[in-house]
């Protein structure tokens, strides 16, 4: 990655982006935007468990479930605003990771990727049964818009600029945890990790931290999605939207912030770009996810910003 | 007490095939280092090729059978070409993934050919039912039982009782080295993913009477079946088979007495705490490397 003023550039180009996003899309596109920079805040958190610590998650559903739910239900029962339901919610849900995170972070690769599968079937069990608290299959209706003071987010176009502002946030504080002595602790442990406990860097530490930022992010991701969508139900935050979130992650570039968003664009318009394949549409999509991790392994960012930097290099 | 002895035979015939399906898994993880996260897909297209071929067959159950089998080799053969191939000497994660949308790609296929509604197919015994004393046991369960066993048998004689056995354990080991022995390594893999989906076709074939089958059903089952790899203790024959019923126990005893609601979530607990009691599963693993 270029560091300084090129840096900055690309984030002033791609807020640019984004701020022009809206104009010139129908209302239907818009609210799949939405929908798609939820899903984004979701993807940044596994960027810190899978792209930064390298933890093998496919349990990142659960976690935006368990945000939605607790904000959903905190509303509901207490009629608190958003503003406060959503960090009792993230406070939950981070509560939830260390819990479940301190004996399942042990395991390694695939049998790590395997318990976090286990972990998210395991919530989505108890969100179905659950029925006196989370309302069953039936799921949670009426939940209030967000709103501040009088002024509430209730149109897509509202909502996408309040998107733009939570994004912004979590990026800042992203990037700040990312070059903070944890963040370097997490790329060191994903590359190294015995060489960090001889270092003095607790792997164990630092994987639950990770694990923890990435089930905060996604408890975010997951009360917004609770009081922009109104309803939630259990097969929300089933293991496909784990995988989908994973698999936004990996287009995008797997350590890229900005790479997080622009695959959680791509993978939420998929469907709308794909409406041409009608019923054979999963097939589609799960053909086009090997060939794009077999011809491009760095992600669509990181293989644009390859080509760009080979392109630059030639004229200068 | 009759009640449970039914409930045990019933629990022993569903372990048997978390068993075989465990199998097909591990197999295609020691031969060729792939996670399978497609596992439970081939399952249900197995037991929905059965479907077809014992509805084309007109009862002549061992040429249905035999046409499923081969069909599945034909599966196991694409996959090696189509997704194996590609995704060969990638990261874990990228396997992770690319069988994860392989395995979408092959439910999404099952759908349009076959469509969302359950099918229930005939078992070769029909519906008949064994009477001892007073407990009632479907010939089927006997028949899931033994098929299982056997076939765990002749799996055991193939890897170690065989040339083509020693040349996989060698893969396993080490490629490179089986390689430079003159062993060809390519052809061994292709053979493996030709395996590693006939068992999983034969689960889904044994499957089939017991349950209701859809096309959805494959993930479930994968997990069950991943569970019972754990369990056991990963790349050990035995290890499978005892996993595979503890699951099938846990799961059916667990829906009759505790709750059917969350029987998966019992297995999940189960897997979990041997995931940090004994790590390396009842029977053990040769290469440990689960930290």
């Amino acid at each position: 990655m270029t560091s300084g003023p090129g840096k900055i550039a690309a984030y002033v180009v791609g807020a640019l982006i984004l701020l022009s996003l809206p104009y010139g899309i129908s209302s239907y596109g818009l609210r799949v935007l939405d929908l798609s920079l939820i899903s984004a805040i979701a993807v940044i958190g596994l960027c810190f468990a899978f792209g930064y610590a390298g933890l093998l998650h496919l349990g990142q559903a659960a976690f935006v479930g368990i945000g939605a739910y607790a904000s959903a239900l905190l509303a509901a029962r207490f009629g608190l605003g958003f503003w406060v339901t959503m960090p009792c919610a993230l406070v939950i849900a981070a509560i939830a990771a260390i819990i479940v995170g301190v004996p399942m972070l042990r395991l390694r690769g695939h049998y790590l990727a395997l318990a976090t599968v286990g972990l998210n079937v395991t919530t989505e069990i108890v969100a179905k049964n659950w029925e006196s608290v989370t309302g069953g299959e039936d799921g949670l209706s009426a939940i209030p818009t967000i709103g501040i003071g009088a002024f509430r987010f209730d149109s897509d176009l509202r909502f996408f600029y309040l998107m733009l502002a939570m994004l912004a946030i979590v990026i800042a504080i992203g990037l700040a945890i990312r070059h903070s002595r944890f963040g370097r602790a997490m790329i060191a442990v994903r590359d190294d990790e015995l060489a960090c406990g001889a270092s003095g860097v607790f792997a164990l530490r630092t994987k639950v931290l990770a694990f923890t930022i990435a089930a905060v992010f996604g408890a975010l991701s997951g009360a917004l999605y609770a009081h922009y969508a109104n309803y939630i139900s259990p097969s929300d935050f089933d293991f496909v939207h784990s995988i989908a979130y994973l698999v936004m992650l990996i287009v995008g570039g797997e350590t890229s912030m900005i790479g997080a968003i622009g695959g959680a664009i791509l993978i939420g318009f998929a469907p709308e770009m794909l409406r041409f394949v009608g019923e054979a549409y999963l097939a589609v999509f799960g053909i086009g996810v090997i060939v794009i991790l077999v011809l491009m392994p760095e992600g669509i960012v990181g293989t644009l910003s390859r080509l760009w930097r080979s392109r630059v290099a030639r004229h200068v | 007490m009759l009640e449970f002895v039914q409930l045990l035979v019933n629990a022993l015939a569903i372990g048997c095939i978390y068993a075989v399906i465990a199998l097909s898994f591990e197999i295609a993880y020691e031969a060729t280092g792939v996670v399978n996260f497609a596992t439970g897909q081939l399952v249900t297209v197995g037991a929905f090729v059965g479907a077809s071929a014992i509805a084309y067959g007109h009862g002549n159950m061992p040429v249905s059978y035999a046409m499923t089998i081969a069909a599945m080799a034909a599966v196991g053969l694409a996959f090696f070409v189509t997704v194996y191939l590609p995704l060969r000497g990638k990261s874990v994660v990228t396997i992770v993934i690319g069988t994860v949308a392989a395995g979408i790609a092959i439910q999404n296929v099952s759908q349009l050919v076959w469509g969302p509604l359950p099918a229930v197919v005939a078992s070769p015994f029909g519906g008949r039912i064994l009477h001892l004393s007073k407990t009632a046991i479907p010939f089927h369960s006997i028949f899931v039982i033994a098929t299982a066993v056997i076939l765990m048998g002749c799996i055991w004689l193939l890897l170690y009782r065989t040339p083509l056995g020693k040349q996989f354990r060698a893969v396993a080991q080490d490629p490179e080295v089986a390689m430079l022995m003159g062993i060809r390594v390519w052809r061994l893999h292709g053979v493996t993913w030709i395996l590693v989906a006939v068992l999983a076709g034969i689960a889904g074939l044994l499957l089939s009477p017991i349950w209701f089958i859809d096309v959805s059903m494959g993930d479930a089952l994968a997990l069950d079946a991943f569970a019972a790899a754990v369990i056991g203790g990963f790349g050990s024959i035995p290890g499978a088979i005892c996993g595979g019923v503890l699951v099938g126990l846990c799961e059916i005893l667990g829906a009759a007495y505790i709750s059917s609601a969350y029987k998966d979530a019992l297995v999940f607990l189960l897997m979990i705490g041997f995931l940090l009691l004994r790590p390396q599963g009842i029977f053990g693993e040769r290469i440990g490397d689960r930290g």
